[in-house]
């Protein structure tokens, strides 16, 4: 397939700085490895090694998270499971602290831009809160149940009998959380109606966005690395 | 989505003409064939043919019933016949504005052909609508209407179609923002 990009695939030579002011958008997740700005210009292998961080793995993730056509599976196979369940845990982090209260705020304040007279934003505003609500249980349930559930079953601390195979994942495109943020903002864009703050309309369309991007790349390592690494371990 | 036939020789030209449509006119679906070879003319219907003057003019027999879906592609604009609307010729030696102009000219009425024109919800839609949104499952839904399964299953894909909203408490937002129905309607 020949395809026109702007964008070239990321390598541990180019400094890390270059690539998080091309992809402002890689921000948060070189964030989640405990990286910060004021970086120099260092290349990425040297940052990760300032970090003891895995630049193999790190640079996997950012690419993945550009390109959604660019899975490297045999790659992000051969990285171990307390990696895979390590960095999905700190995004589910992120969109709880971060990502949902951002929209959250956003939210409130075009809420409030409509006056009591939109009754529309008002229904917005719960379907968001609905949508906060599953999203919280499910993130809920990794960190009691199944990320611990991973992380014993990789150290092989979990009996023959004990073993529970994962069950086939939805496809990414299935994914309810990520169909009810496409859904919310289509809503917005095709049926926002009444008083409102224009800005703040956009800020929460943005924010929404930038959260349904992270959860898809979150779902495609996942379904298709975690969750087939977990099946094989419990074969195995 | 317009589905486009590139029929050109030189793989750089057909390559380069591929890369062009798709970032600049997606979503498109874009098939390459070297010649106009049997593949092709099994292939059924594209919407739109890209060509070179070599090629139509060895295939006259195929392309000559299908000349106003065919877009010749030729070095330069001077040779652009007078006079003939189609099949059209397109010159790929000027700029680049220039050449997603004249495809653009070829695609966009395509397209909108192709898109269903109204994304209004019909009274029936409204009333599976309705249905889905308190909480009814297809099968009653096919009994409440007194159609079939299938029919509701086609309404619902339709519904999903016209909105853009494919999720229950998307619909149920929808539904509740145009007044269909009340947040007393809904059980859940």
């Amino acid at each position: 397939m020949f395809t026109f990009t702007d964008m070239a695939l990321l390598t541990p030579d180019m400094p890390l700085s270059a690539a998080l002011e091309q992809h402002p958008t890689l921000i948060p997740l070189v964030s989640r490895f405990g990286i910060r700005l004021g970086l120099g210009d260092k290349s990425v292998a040297a940052v990760c090694a300032d970090h003891q961080i895995d630049a193999r793995f790190m640079l996997t993730l950012m690419n993945t998270y550009l390109f959604e056509e660019y899975f490297p599976e045999q790659k992000l196979k051969s990285f171990h499971v307390s990696q895979l369940v390590d960095y999905l845990s700190k995004t589910n982090a992120y969109y709880l602290h971060y990502q949902l209260p951002n929209i959250e705020r956003h939210l409130g304040s075009l809420i409030a831009s409509g006056g009591a007279e939109n009754r529309n934003l008002a229904l917005l505003g719960k379907f968001f809160a609905g949508f906060k609500q599953s999203l919280t249980d499910s993130i809920d349930y990794d960190t009691r149940k199944w990320f611990p559930y991973c992380l014993a079953l990789s150290a092989g601390e979990v009996e023959g009998r004990d073993r529970i195979a994962p069950t086939a994942p939805d496809t990414a495109d299935d994914d309810p959380a990520v169909s009810q943020l496409r859904d919310m903002r289509s809503i917005m864009v095709r049926h926002l109606s009444g008083e409102y703050n224009d800005n703040l309309a956009y800020a929460v369309i943005f924010a929404v966005g930038s959260i349904e991007r992270d959860i898809r790349q979150h779902n495609r390592i996942r379904n298709r690395i975690l969750t087939p690494v977990i099946d094989a371990l419990c074969r195995g | 989505m317009p589905r486009i036939a590139l029929i050109l020789p030189d793989l750089l030209q057909r390559a380069g003409m591929a890369a062009v449509l798709e970032r600049y006119f997606a979503p498109v679906e874009v098939e390459q064939f070297g010649t106009a070879d049997d593949t092709l003319r099994e292939n059924g219907l594209f919407d739109v043919y890209f060509t070179d003057c070599a090629v139509f003019t060895a295939n006259v027999d195929f392309f000559l019933p299908r000349r106003s879906q065919c877009v010749i592609l030729v070095p330069d604009g001077s040779a652009a016949l007078p006079g003939t609307e189609t099949p059209r010729v397109i010159a790929t030696g000027g700029t680049l504005e220039e050449l997603l102009d004249h495809i653009g000219k070829v695609l966009v009425p395509v397209r909108s052909a192709a898109e269903t024109p109204s994304d209004e919800l019909s009274a029936r839609e409204v009333q599976v609508l309705q249905l889905v949104v308190s909480g009814a499952i297809n099968k009653e839904i096919a009994d409440r209407l007194n159609i079939s399964l299938n029919t509701v299953l086609t309404h619902r894909k339709n519904i999903a179609a016209k909105l853009g909203i494919k999720t229950i408490s998307g619909l149920t937002l929808y539904a509740l923002m145009h007044g269909y129905v009340s947040t007393e309607d809904i059980n859940t």
